[in-house]
């Protein structure tokens, strides 16, 4: 069974086809690059991986299940969103507190989590003061908290310095390596290149290249051949 | 969903807003409570029993606090976008608006008490100054049921919030309602103004009216929880359901 199973998945948004029959897998102990011009639906597509956004037809599932059935979801599934999503006047640690109170969870992985992030010594701030980079590093700290064995992340490299870059493709590289699945939407090819096994592309919605990636193939020149 | 309330606890605790409007509420009650007490002065066709009851019914005024507090308990998940993590940590979203419904509560019934005491201590002393009798029997259940209208306000806020996502727009609905447009209602039409919503929590506290009887304690407790009950519906069958983007 895969880790995250999308099949025939659309979503109108009036009289938009925001995501237009899209299917894809993505395996257990690998990491797939999820493509796209801007407004192509990639958005969409992981929010309604996640339960947050209801597709017009299809459906999705991880381990063979919808999102909302799930046991304790985010033991199971790990999501990066949006950098902003975050209350201002929390702390850090108060945020993943939170989270983790509300999923049953030990407060122990809250300080695992600020420590694998190296959020520590900002853990007491609130988070409205703090940098992109710093939320960015909050979200896969949260995404992070259940120790999931499936990641979701959209732009997770987003205002993310250099050292961030470099610590989160290591940590992907790492997870997937130990049998996660990480599906990742990103601008950033050379960078994903790096770590990707496979790359779903999209355009307009609908799916236009899915292709095993090998360390011969150029990225850039497929994705802009895909997206003509 | 021990969990989620702890949660939903540990957030109001957090923020600052709560403990600010939890210590405006029962100075705001205490300073209501003087007007009913100088009002005594004046010939009233109102029983001086009643006319005393009402200085501490005032602890009911503490009602928009916990309105407010609901509503942004809500809204403000949508507001700061951090309703994504909540429904990613608990996909029913029915449960994140009960585990609310539950928290507000408990922070409401806190702040109801608190106030109840502050319009007791302030209420007893001013009637004191003033040599006019300070209790009446009924005064306890007055300061009961005025807690218990000010706690049920607060469920009325998180209701609300839900079915009207953004914050600004459902605080100035909860306000212009229950500050203006129900207020008026109900003094004007005493016949309809009892099946309001400010109609039945004061029935809850208690309050005595000039003209038109409102409804029994319990009558009133029921009425304002079917108010409470449908705005969930609604949110349920509306809102709720609508797509996180």
């Amino acid at each position: 069974m895969s880790a995250i199973t999308a099949s025939h998945l659309s979503k109108d948004y009036g009289d938009v086809r925001a995501v237009d029959d899209l299917s894809f897998t993505v395996e257990s102990g690998t990491i797939t690059a999820f493509l796209g011009p801007n407004g192509a639906g990639k958005t969409t597509t992981l929010r309604m991986i996640l339960g947050l956004v209801t597709p017009t037809e299809g459906a999705a599932a991880i381990d063979g299940r919808a999102y909302t059935e799930l046991e304790k979801p985010i033991t199971k599934v790990g999501a990066v969103l949006e950098a902003t999503a975050f209350h201002p006047a929390l702390t850090a640690r108060t945020h993943l507190r939170v989270l983790a109170t509300a999923a049953g969870l030990g407060h122990a992985r809250v300080g695992h989590v600020l420590d694998l992030v190296d959020l520590a010594d900002a853990a007491d701030r609130k988070v409205g003061h703090y940098s992109l980079g710093m939320r960015q590093r909050l979200a896969l700290a949260t995404a992070l908290l259940g120790d999931p064995g499936v990641l979701i992340l959209d732009e997770p490299a987003n205002g993310l310095d250099p050292a961030g870059i470099h610590w989160l493709r290591g940590f992907l590289r790492a997870y997937a390596h130990e049998g996660g699945a990480v599906l990742v939407s990103t601008h950033v090819l050379t960078e994903i290149q790096q770590i990707a096994d496979q790359v779903v592309i999209i355009a307009r919605g609908a799916l236009v290249r899915q292709a095993t990636l090998t360390s011969g193939t150029n990225l850039e020149d497929l994705y802009l051949e895909a997206t003509r | 969903m021990n969990g989620l309330i702890r949660a939903e606890l540990l957030k109001a605790r957090a923020g600052r807003t709560t403990w600010v409007l939890a210590a405006i509420a029962p100075l705001t009650c205490a300073l209501w409570a003087v007007l009913p007490v100088f009002l005594l002065d004046l010939e009233s066709a109102m029983p001086m029993e009643h006319r005393v009851e009402n200085v501490y019914n005032m602890a009911q005024q503490a009602y928009v606090f916990t309105l407010v507090l609901g509503v942004l308990a809500m809204t403000g998940e949508y507001r700061h976008q951090t309703i994504t993590w909540a429904f990613l940590v608990t996909p029913s979203r029915s449960r994140v608006v009960a585990a609310k419904l539950v928290a507000s509560g408990l922070v409401g019934l806190a702040i109801a008490v608190v106030s109840a005491l502050a319009t007791l201590a302030a209420g007893a002393a001013l009637l004191a100054l003033r040599g006019h009798p300070m209790m009446t029997p009924q005064v306890p259940l007055v300061l009961l049921g005025a807690v218990a209208s000010t706690t049920l306000y607060g469920l009325f806020g998180v209701a609300l919030g839900a079915l009207i996502r953004k914050q600004v727009v459902a605080l100035v609905v909860a306000l212009l309602w229950f500050m203006y447009g129900d207020y008026f209602l109900s003094s004007l039409l005493p016949d309809v103004g009892r099946w309001l919503p400010t109609g039945a929590a004061r029935a809850v506290g208690g309050m005595h009216l000039e003209s038109g009887a409102l409804l029994p304690a319990w009558g009133g407790g029921l009425l304002f929880a079917a108010y409470v009950t449908t705005l969930v519906l609604a949110a349920r069958l509306f809102t709720l359901r609508r797509d996180i983007t």
